[in-house]
């Protein structure tokens, strides 16, 4: 059974924006499933309602087989959520934070206690649990939001861009402890525009743009779809510029079997292939014949990075994305 | 019974905040304490045109029910804090009842005015300000002020959860608070006021709740004047929470 089952979901907002149009996609139970997708491409919208929070407006959706609309209180008990924003009652202490969780995911007793305990220490805060939240740091209070979020052990997490606006250390954190979470069996949703983690740890993903589903698959699926990797060749004298050199390289490159596209670059020529490790010998036989001294040759598999500029025609910048957040610049990203 | 428990936790939370937050607490009953100390010096003369009462002793009642006025009215400033931190927001994810979030709010407000009431009341007694009803007298009071307190807080909850600005709750509630105080028994007998004042103030819903409360302080018990005042009350706790109730669905949902 899917821990998510989406089909033909639509969200028209009052005002007549459709912020998801038609989306059908499944995540299947223990995966870590990526959600990505430029700002406003209907991410948020999409976990409000497969959380409760939202209702739909047409379609199918189910968490862990149970109508998100119908059995919304079935669903509540089973999933955690985590919002964009760090949310914790900075009067109440770290674990007066997670105690109110539990109670309210009706957990009571020695044996919330406990879970809060143990909770308390996988996320470090065992020293802090009794401080006032409002004096933790950033990090901390992430980690305390994660961790209310886990009280209940849900089977299935939604987070939406757990990771924004934190420092890199912190960051690492939190992806490690979800890494973790998603080892003990417990289904992973989220939107990040983090691509080097999703890269790493999911299995699957889909890539959202315009309210529509533009791509989905696995990273080396989606990846190996750009169909070819890029080889970056410097060259001994430096750049060989406009002249003779250059000329004389991009002969020699033509003459060369299984390369697709030959770009100038500031560093040199840019070749991309198929097989862009196999390639490697040849080029450099080829120019060790023409003379023509290499200083460097690097082969790099395409990244998420390019197979998200591929079909959104965007680039994501965490770091621009972070600044613009949080001088304000564009206002609220998400709806 | 998920909606006790959850009401239960949702007012613990509320009664947290508050004790962890007394420079709040402290400001909120920093009025009402001027008012009991020096307004009732500054007046005192005022009691020679009642038929030579003590004024403080005529006041307290409007003191009292000033206080929960302006106390019940910040009530939805803390809810625009939870929608706007995304708190209200996390609360819904959980299958905590969703009436449970209100009643669990609205018990802290009758409690918090039910608390500063009491204070209120020491301070007067310490004034020489003692309900000739005693101690079911104080009981009668601190009831009728916290009922009071409930039903006006409901006001400024469904204006929180409409506007979901502080800032409009806060001037909404500056606005009114004193033309609805002078527009009462509160402060002033009805006999020394001008005669359109004194239609005004015999429909005013402070004045219910201020004429019965000055009964059980000065007069003894009077099962006419707190029956009407607990009928005014409650009508107005059906309104302001039918409109909290209307206006939360909208957010909720």
């Amino acid at each position: 059974m899917p821990a998510v089952q989406v089909e033909n979901l639509v969200k028209t907002y009052g005002d007549g924006t459709q912020a998801v149009k038609r989306i059908s996609f499944n995540v299947d139970d223990g995966e870590f499933f990526g959600f990505l997708g430029p700002n406003g491409a209907g991410k948020s919208t999409t976990i409000k309602i497969l959380t409760t929070l939202l209702r739909k407006t047409s379609g199918v959706a189910s968490v862990a087989g149970l109508d998100i609309e119908h059995d919304a209180q079935k669903v509540r008990k089973l999933i955690g959520v985590q919002m964009q924003d760090t949310v914790i009652d900075e009067d109440l202490t770290g674990r007066e934070n997670l105690e109110l969780q539990g109670h309210l995911q009706q957990m009571h007793g020695g044996e919330l206690k406990e879970r809060v305990n143990e909770l308390l220490k996988v996320v470090d805060l065992g020293d802090a649990a009794d401080k006032r939240s409002a004096y933790y740091s950033g990090g901390m209070k992430k980690r305390l939001d994660l961790a209310s979020t886990l009280v209940h052990r849900p089977k299935i997490l939604f987070l939406d861009e757990p990771t924004t606006g934190l420092d890199p250390q912190s960051r690492a954190q939190v992806w490690s402890y979800l890494k973790g979470l998603n080892q003990t069996g417990m289904t992973i949703f989220i939107t990040t525009q983090y691509l080097e983690e999703v890269d790493r740890l999911c299995r699957r993903l889909a890539i959202l743009d315009h309210g529509e589903i533009v791509a989905q698959g696995s990273p080396a699926e989606l990846k190996s779809e750009i169909g070819a990797d890029r080889v970056t060749l410097a060259f001994e004298n430096g750049n060989p510029g406009t002249g003779s050199l250059k000329d004389k390289a991009k002969q020699v490159l033509g003459g060369l079997g299984g390369i697709t596209e030959i770009v100038d670059s500031d560093e040199g020529i840019v070749v991309y292939a198929k097989n862009g490790g196999f390639l490697v010998p040849d080029i450099v036989r080829a120019f060790d014949n023409a003379e023509i001294k290499l200083s460097s040759i690097g082969v790099s598999s395409p990244t998420l990075d390019d197979v998200f500029l591929k079909h959104t025609g965007r680039r994501i910048r965490p770091e621009e994305i972070d600044k613009s957040r949080a001088s304000g610049m564009f206002g609220r990203r998400r709806r | 019974m998920t909606l006790a428990s959850d009401s239960y936790y949702m007012f613990l939370r509320w009664m947290k905040k508050l004790v962890r937050n007394p420079i709040l607490l402290f400001f909120s009953l920093f009025q009402p304490i001027i008012f009991l100390v020096l307004f009732t010096q500054l007046f005192s003369s005022f009691g020679l045109l009642l038929g030579g009462i003590n004024y403080t002793i005529f006041a307290t009642a409007g003191i009292v029910l000033q206080n929960a006025f302006s106390s019940a009215f910040q009530s939805g400033t803390a809810v625009v804090d939870d929608i706007k931190s995304g708190f209200l927001t996390k609360m819904l994810a959980t299958p905590a009842s969703r009436a449970s979030i209100l009643l669990g709010r609205l018990l802290s407000d009758a409690f918090r005015v039910f608390a500063q009431s009491l204070i209120i009341l020491v301070l007067a007694y310490g004034l020489g300000v003692f309900p000739v009803t005693g101690f079911i007298g104080y009981v009668l009071i601190l009831f009728t002020v916290a009922f009071f307190g409930l039903a006006w807080s409901g006001i400024s909850l469904a204006l929180g959860l409409r506007t979901k600005s502080a800032e409009t709750v806060f001037g909404i509630a500056g606005t009114l608070t004193f033309p609805l105080l002078f527009m009462s028994t509160a402060l002033m007998d009805k006999r020394l006021m001008p005669e359109w004042m004194k239609n005004v103030s015999a429909y005013n819903p402070i004045s219910f709740a201020v004429n019965a409360i000055r009964d059980l302080i000065i007069n003894g018990y009077n099962w006419n004047s707190f029956l009407l005042s607990f009928g005014v009350i409650s009508l107005i706790a059906i309104l302001t929470m039918g409109a909290t109730i209307y206006e939360f669905r909208k957010v909720v949902s």
